[in-house]
């Protein structure tokens, strides 16, 4: 599309419109530095842990690993989460936060059959508010992600390798994934509900469903399922091993943990610990080259993005079919 | 035994007998000169041994007795006739040069000695010297039997010895001048063909030649280098040592024995390779005698890991001659379960007398198929997302 045309549909005046919006908002910048602060405070912890796990590796006489810095982003300190675990953990809060009022708040408002009655074709402004919402959120992940990379040098000492700083680039696109995911998600709610604290709790209690009770279902689901596992048949353990792991992998949160354990950790070779255990005889230690680890998460990234489009897609749907009127 | 006795009161018969022994004595020598016999003294002058054999340049000493029968001791004045031109003669006690003895009463035995130095161009034959004490005479005679060529040898203390090709044999030469005269022997030996073969005494490494002194010897040490590719045989390496027209040989025996060594490796000996999970990857694995003996019937075989398929194009390699390298291809499929990353395999060459192995690390590569199929999913659904768009964008 050239610009002519974009502006002919006001795509772009939206477009525009909606990101200074929701940058200048006082609610994204709480968000925002929030999560520069947690991201602060997990660096700290991690460089303590890995501080003294390396003292403890350099006196045994056995080398940490050769990919130090991607340790950054995923040790955990004695009292903090580690970063990727925030990403994980609030990344899906700003999504909420960006989209959840996205069209109720118009509605509410009453300027929502104001902006229907301009010029502009019915879907640039669904199509603008998403895209606004998931341009900041690419702006907030790499943020501060490049952020807690350029504090982790100079608080550390080490420096990043070329494939790490390919990997974490590679990790961020999927996190920006994950949280554009939960902003088609926050969008769908935004259009279904007359009000935006209805979205708005909507979208929380998925999002506390996916991210703390989804794994408490998953297992005891396949405890059910499957009740000779906990008698130690073997079999038993491993079928539910894989149920509960295809029930949490409903979960967009748990997806974005295993691509965070393969992408920041070159050791791991399979997520599925079955291959794991059947190829592990003549296997020997080796890091995977970024490829390769790339490929183990294809499935889980692949999932992700076609979520997002689905949600959106819906939300797309449902936003055109409505009737909008004063 | 020709020590004359005499006993006191019994001198002139013991004077006739020991002028008919002298005599006697005399027929054999060329110039017999008449013996005046002093009968009135009473001390016998004798020696154990009067007859010896000498070789030119030697120095012979003769042990003089001296018995005296008298009640008292008595001075004898020694002397000394018919030493033939160039030797030369003395008399000789405690040490020194002498010209008589005091022979007290009783045995003196070995109271004094005759040198004669025979010498270096004496000609063979019998010489003889008498000695005169006084009242008696002692014949000697010494009869020069060597050659100038002598015995001069060339001897190996272990000529028989063995090893694997390409160790050193080393044998201990003993090269032994017996002429008068100092002598530079030319060393050679007649290798076989690939051998090396080095001469070396204690002073000096690599010698072709050795400088012997007169009637003295020389160790020599012999290193025999047998090629790497020499075939289990034993061979023979005759030894020569050369000097004036004096030609001295010997025969070193070296027995080359069988040694198997093979090496299992690549083209380009690179151990490791990239496969793809349930892709079959070709290997060019060669398989190198470098031992002496040939290989027959080598078998190969992989330990991979489990569900892998290792094949070859042929499993058994008919023979390779010494010194040669066959080429095998290996076909790897990993299990289509591997996952990514690292892998060992073992790989075994081996017949009924030598085996040899080698560890290979496979990188293993998932496929990208469902790589493309996320990527397929994905256009899918924005395509869907599309024709959304058309149908609901009431553009």
């Amino acid at each position: 599309m050239d610009e002519a045309r974009i502006n002919r549909h006001g795509f772009k005046v939206l477009f525009e419109k909606e990101l200074t919006d929701h940058l200048e908002s006082w609610r994204f910048w709480i968000l925002f530095l929030l999560l520069i602060v947690v991201g602060a405070a997990s660096l700290r912890g991690a460089v303590n842990s890995l501080t003294s796990a390396a003292q403890q590796a350099s006196a045994q006489g056995a080398q940490l690993t050769d990919f130090m810095f991607l340790k950054l982003f995923t040790t955990s300190g004695s009292a903090i989460y580690s970063f990727s675990t925030f990403l994980a953990f609030l990344g899906p809060v700003i999504g909420i936060m960006l989209g959840f009022d996205a069209i109720s708040s118009e509605r509410a408002g009453g300027t929502l059959n104001r902006l229907a009655a301009q010029p502009i074709y019915r879907d640039t402004i669904i199509n603008a508010k998403f895209l606004s919402g998931s341009v900041t959120l690419f702006i907030t992940v790499f943020s501060a992600g490049l952020l807690f990379t350029a504090g982790g040098i100079l608080i550390s000492g080490i420096e990043p390798k070329p494939e790490e700083l390919a990997r974490i680039v590679v990790y961020l696109l999927i996190v920006w994934v994950y949280m554009s995911l939960w902003l088609a998600i926050a969008v769908l709610f935004s259009v279904l509900s007359k009000h935006a604290a209805t979205a708005a709790l909507g979208c929380i209690a998925l999002w506390l469903f996916f991210t703390m009770f989804l794994s408490l279902l998953a297992s005891g689901l396949a405890g059910l399922a499957f009740p000779g596992a906990s008698g130690g048949n073997v079999l038993d353990v491993i079928s539910a091993y894989r149920l509960s792991t295809g029930i949490n992998r409903l979960s967009p949160y748990y997806l974005l943990s295993e691509v965070t354990t393969v992408m920041m950790n070159p050791n791991v070779r399979s997520l599925d610990i079955m291959s794991t255990l059947e190829s592990q005889n003549g296997a020997i230690a080796s890091y995977l080259p970024l490829g390769q680890s790339l490929l183990q998460v294809w499935p889980q990234t692949v999932a992700m993005i076609a979520e997002a489009v689905i949600c959106f897609g819906a939300g797309y749907v449902c936003f055109m079919n409505k009737e909008i009127r004063a | 035994m020709s020590k004359q006795k005499s006993f006191s009161g019994m001198q002139r018969i013991r004077a006739a007998a020991a002028a008919a022994v002298l005599g006697t004595a005399m027929t054999a020598a060329a110039a017999a000169p008449v013996l005046p016999v002093n009968a009135a003294g009473s001390v016998e002058m004798s020696t154990s041994y009067p007859g010896v054999a000498v070789k030119p340049g030697d120095n012979v000493s003769f042990t003089l007795d001296f018995q005296n029968d008298s009640s008292s001791g008595e001075e004898v004045n020694l002397s000394q006739s018919g030493l033939p031109e160039g030797w030369t003669g003395v008399f000789e006690g405690n040490g020194r040069q002498i010209s008589a003895v005091y022979a007290k009463a009783g045995a003196n035995d070995g109271l004094a000695t005759y040198s004669v130095t025979v010498p270096q161009d004496a000609k063979n034959g019998n010489y003889s010297v008498v000695l005169r004490g006084d009242s008696s005479a002692l014949k000697l005679t010494m009869t020069v039997t060597d050659e100038d060529t002598g015995d001069s040898s060339l001897t190996v203390d272990h000529d028989k010895q063995q090893g694997v090709s390409g160790t050193a044999l080393t044998y201990n030469i003993t090269l032994q001048n017996s002429t008068s005269s100092s002598k530079s022997y030319a060393l050679s030996a007649e290798a076989p063909k690939g051998w090396t073969v080095t001469f070396k005494t204690t002073d000096a490494n690599n010698i072709t030649s050795a400088d012997v002194d007169a009637h003295s010897s020389e160790q020599v040490t012999v290193t025999a280098t047998a090629p790497k590719d020499a075939k289990a045989d034993s061979y023979t390496i005759p030894v020569t040592a050369e000097a004036d027209g004096q030609k001295l040989s010997t025969k070193l025996t070296a027995a080359v024995t069988g040694t198997y060594d093979t090496q299992l490796t690549t083209a380009d000996g690179t151990l490791s390779f990239t496969a793809g999970a349930n892709h079959r990857k070709a290997v060019t694995l060669t398989v190198v005698n470098n031992g002496n003996l040939d290989l027959s019937g080598i078998n190969l075989s992989a330990n991979a890991p489990s569900d892998w398929t290792v094949e070859f194009s042929q499993d058994t390699i008919d023979s390779i001659p010494a010194g040669q390298t066959k080429s095998v291809t290996m076909y790897v499929t990993p299990s289509k379960n591997a996952i990514s990353g690292d892998y060992t395999m073992d790989v075994t060459a081996s017949n009924q007398e030598t085996s040899v192995d080698n560890t290979f690390r496979v990188t293993v590569k998932t496929g990208t198929a469902w790589g493309i199929a996320g990527v397929v999913i994905i256009a899918a659904v924005l395509a869907a997302l599309a024709a959304v768009f058309r149908k609901f964008g009431r553009h």
